[in-house]
């Protein structure tokens, strides 16, 4: 395969990099903008920076209502992820099993929270929970995670099914396992790798969620609905600060999970 | 320690004999596995109902239930039904949709806004897909790839938070060109439209790129050098060749881009002025506030629902691609 | 002696397809049994029946004594060594080997030393902590033949399970299979489509077409006594000479071929005077000759192409009416032909008169 000869002579080849870096600019640019604001010596936002300073960062890890908004948002990732992998994979085998009628209608309905706008499903999510007569707050924002979650376990785990030779669950079986051992023994660690991509990328989207959060949650913020209230309240350095320790993290967590998946693909 | 003489090695296994018959032999074993789930998997009953129960149960309840509960409510007189009256239904919600320009404008404003900036989604990230897809050197294409992934790690607030950073009056861009001696005094470049797409194809982008990303490596090189081959120009190859057979990433690309527009709420809350309010916070407004006045809200929610699951409908019915690849 | 496997008029359809009609089969215990068909004869069905992956339209499945028909696979004492293996990609080959055992509730040092010995069988000693991507095709194959023995199954299945490997080491381990049911004594169910594979291993071959049973027998059987064409066409190759049957007179039909008068044996269903019959004669068993031999069965054609293969020459004749007829010659009893005239003959009793 020659790329030369692809589409284009050198010319276009050359501006499709230059378009390229600038999309890497465009999309970077804001974020390092905000490290460097991280690290200014005064207590509004401009430009240019002319002190270097680490406060803001100390200033952070003592404010207790960045950790605790931190914990709580942890802590519904966990519970999120947890129960969204339960239910992602139990519809994932009913979608793969043999001789289900109806997959197709199956796979769309468990797709639906993934297609509805979020707007529109936060909404319907809240009229859900006062209809059921619950409480908003801890639980109801779980729900509403998990609901959200689900489609993309579903995909994921659908995805590293297809490359499953079919018969290792036949063998499972055929040496004694009933469905449920050959499950936890021969199924469950074929999606190794891929389940615990699709994990972290559960607890991203649940840490990252605004608009659900926003609707379903009590008076305890997470960690969005801080930054959120800060954002609308002024622009203080602090949340500069804030927001690098939260991309580190969960750009290195992100990272890792690109690379599981990636490298269970290509097993 | 001398191995050589440890008793231990010619009769049973030594230690780093492979352990086998672990916790799933025990579990299989079990009396408490084979009265519970070991008995519901002999039969062909059993392994059904513990296929079907969980799954079947959590689809209807919670992924058809609120959408359902949304669709009802947008009938309702009252929400909650008042004690004593029996909830009667009514076209009434949606009548006032129609009655007064004040709902009507956003919501057309809100529909052209997530198509543009589909559209500009579209033209903007294309060339960048197919460079990491097929430009790039094949080694280096992950790194590439990855380096367009990170920044959407970061999370829909704190990127709107930085793009604040980036456009506000005193923000990089503006004293950049202030710098530059192209400009006086700040230009607002915040609360328009112009802070309100940039932000908002700032969220987006990434769901355009992966089904173009997906789409676009999956053409096989061979077709193009034979088109090349058979006498096609760039222009030519790219419109009857690559265009063509990339169908499948641009429209379930654009449907995904589409959909999340018509529902970012946070965005336009931050970076939106007055004069760019879209429906979204119309609606969010019948659900905060004094005006508790839910089934209006749940009612221009199902308008919006419905124009937007239909215009995506349309979309894809009219351009086509394949059905697998929807929204994957 | 009672059979370990007995197919008892068992159908299975899908749809309105059926894919094994009215089975009966009984096979004896410690035999290597292959079934042998075309793809789609319903060979692999009848496996998948007895494995407990498939369950029949109708009919009942024995599996020593025990009626197992509506059983999963798991509480069947058989096992299916699998086309492509199917060996766990997750865990090391002794672990892989272990997985009946450990189902079975085995100790673990009982386990070990059982793994031990069966990887010693297969001459794989020092294997067990490999992964399976890390072994060759033929070791996987062997891997999954012993791990389909672990537990000790009444009867072990093989589904296909050297289509996998290339030519020769497909020879090498017909005769390794071969082997290992020899010394463990178990019963061996074959599927395959591969004549020759059936030929080499088998103490008894079942021949299937469209769901129902040919013909069965041992290989030599099958080879030299064809009941219908299509088994005659299917083992091995064969001339066939139609014709019209003019007497009988006891084991011996005399026919009519495009008016030369041959002499062969009666199958098991014998032709009636009159009736239109399939003569079926092996390539090795015509004999050619420059002058016209004496008695029956005597043909006369034209000497097309001869091809020396060393061992033996292949000689392709056309008769008369344009019928074209194959026949192997030993290279050693004869000085080779000269295109033009030939005679050919063959013994009556190396003729088969296939009712058409």
């Amino acid at each position: 395969m020659s790329n030369k000869s692809f589409l284009f002579a050198d010319a276009p080849r050359t501006m499709l990099t230059g378009f390229y870096w600038a999309f890497v600019i465009y999309l970077l640019g804001p974020l390092l903008l905000m490290f460097a604001m991280s690290f200014k010596d005064a207590t509004f936002i401009a430009f240019p920076i002319s002190n270097w300073t680490l406060d803001w960062y100390a200033k952070v890890v003592q404010d207790q209502q960045f950790l605790s908004a931190f914990v709580y948002s942890l802590f519904i990732a966990f519970a999120t992820t947890c129960f969204a992998t339960i239910i992602g994979v139990w519809i994932s085998m009913l979608i793969s099993a043999e001789g289900i009628w109806g997959k197709a209608l199956l796979f769309a309905l468990a797709c639906l929270p993934a297609v509805v706008p979020g707007m529109i499903s936060a909404i319907s999510l809240r009229i859900f929970v006062s209809v059921l007569d619950m409480q908003t707050g801890t639980a109801a924002i779980i729900m509403g995670h998990t609901v959200h979650a689900v489609p993309f376990v579903v995909i994921m785990v659908l995805t590293r099914l297809r490359t499953m030779p079919a018969n290792l669950v036949d063998a499972a079986r055929d040496l004694g396992a009933d469905s449920f051992i050959a499950f936890c023994r021969v199924t469950l660690p074929f999606l190794g790798p891929a389940l615990v991509g699709g994990m972290i990328f559960c607890a991203l989207t649940s840490i990252d969620d605004f608009v659900r959060t926003f609707f379903l949650g009590g008076y305890r913020p997470t960690l969005p609905m801080l930054i959120f209230a800060k954002v609308q309240g002024g622009m203080s350095p602090e949340i500069n600060a804030m927001a690098t320790l939260v991309v580190i993290v969960t750009a290195a967590v992100g990272l890792y999970a690109e690379r599981l998946t990636r490298r269970s693909r290509i097993s | 320690m001398n191995d050589r003489d440890n008793p231990a090695r010619s009769g049973g296994p030594t230690g780093n004999a492979p352990r086998y018959s672990g916790w799933i032999g025990r579990l299989a074993g079990s009396s408490a596995y084979r009265f519970s789930i070991g008995m519901l998997a002999q039969s062909r009953a059993g392994r059904l109902a513990m296929l079907l129960a969980v799954p079947l149960l959590w689809i209807v309840v919670f992924h058809i239930g609120p959408i359902f509960q949304l669709a009802r409510i947008s009938f309702l007189q009252q929400f909650p039904i008042p004690a004593g009256s029996s909830g009667a239904y009514t076209w009434a919600n949606y009548q006032i949709f129609f009655a007064d320009s004040v709902y009507f404008v956003p919501f057309v404003r809100s529909l052209i806004f997530s198509a543009c900036v589909t559209l500009a989604a579209l033209v903007i990230v294309y060339p960048v897909a197919y460079y990491v897809a097929k430009v790039v050197d094949p080694r280096r294409r992950t790194k590439a790839l990855l380096l367009l992934l990170v920044p959407f790690w970061a999370g829909e607030l704190i990127r709107t938070f930085s793009v604040i950073m980036l456009l506000a009056n005193r923000g990089a861009a503006n004293v950049l060109m202030r710098e530059l001696g192209l400009i006086d005094r700040p230009i607002p470049l915040l609360y328009n439209y112009f802070s309100l797409s940039f932000g908002v194809l700032y969220l987006i982008a990434l769901f355009m790129l992966l089904p173009l990303y997906a789409a676009i490596e999956k053409i096989p090189s061979h077709l193009v050098d034979a088109a090349a081959d058979l006498g096609a120009g760039p222009l030519t190859r790219f419109r009857r060749i690559i265009l063509p057979l990339s169908k499948d990433g641009i429209v379930s690309g654009c449907s995904l881009v589409f959909l999340t527009c018509v529902g970012v709420f946070a965005s336009p809350l931050l970076l939106g002025g007055p004069g760019t309010v879209i429906f979204p916070e119309i609606i969010s407004a019948f659900f905060h506030g004094a005006s508790d006045k839910w089934p209006v809200g749940a009612a221009f929610s199902m308008i919006m629902l419905v124009a937007a699951l239909a215009i995506a409908g349309l979309f894809m019915r009219i351009v086509g691609g394949s059905r697998s690849t929807r929204f994957m | 002696m009672q059979p370990i496997v007995h197919f008892d008029n068992v159908t299975k359809t899908y749809g309105a397809v059926p894919a094994v009609d009215k089975l009966d089969l009984e096979i004896e215990a410690g035999k290597f049994v292959t079934l042998l068909g075309p793809s789609g004869c319903g060979k692999s069905t009848t496996l998948r029946m007895l494995g407990g992956f498939e369950t029949p339209t109708s009919g009942r499945i024995i599996l020593s004594g025990k009626d197992v028909t509506s059983l999963p696979p798991n509480r069947r004492n058989v096992n299916i060594v699998f086309q492509d293996y199917a060996l766990f990609p997750h865990m090391t080959v002794g672990k892989n080997i272990a997985f009946g055992l450990e189902l079975k509730g085995m100790a673990s040092d009982r386990i070990h030393r059982r793994v031990t010995e069966l990887l010693e069988l297969v001459r794989l000693e020092g294997f067990s902590d490999r992964m399976p991507a890390q072994l060759s095709g033929g070791q996987r194959q062997r891997v999954a033949l012993m791990r389909a023995l672990a537990p000790d199954p009444d009867v072990l299945l093989l589904d296909e399970p050297l289509s996998a490997l290339d030519a020769k080491l497909r020879q090498q381990m017909q005769i390794e299979l071969k082997s290992i049911q020899e010394r463990t004594g178990k019963t061996f169910i074959f599927v395959t489509h591969d004549q020759e594979e059936a030929l080499t291993m088998s103490d008894k071959i079942v021949i299937m077409n469209n769901g129902r049973i040919e013909q069965m027998g041992d290989p030599h059987t099958l080879y030299r006594r064809p009941e219908s064409r299509f088994v005659a066409n299917f083992i091995g190759e064969t001339n066939f000479f139609p014709g019209k049957v003019l007497e009988i007179a006891g084991d011996v039909a005399v026919i009519d071929a495009d008016g030369d008068r041959l002499r062969a044996r009666t199958a098991a269903r014998k032709p009636g005077v009159g009736d239109t019959v399939d003569l079926a004669v092996r390539p090795e068993a015509i004999v050619c000759s420059a002058v016209k031999p004496a008695g029956d069965n005597a043909i006369e054609g034209e000497l097309v192409q001869e091809i020396f293969k060393g061992n033996h020459s292949s000689l392709t004749i056309r008769l008369p009416q344009g019928r074209i007829v194959h026949a192997l010659v030993d290279p050693l009893k004869s000085d080779g032909f000269a295109p033009g005239p030939i005679w050919l003959s063959f013994d009556e009793t190396h003729a088969v008169a296939l009712v058409a």
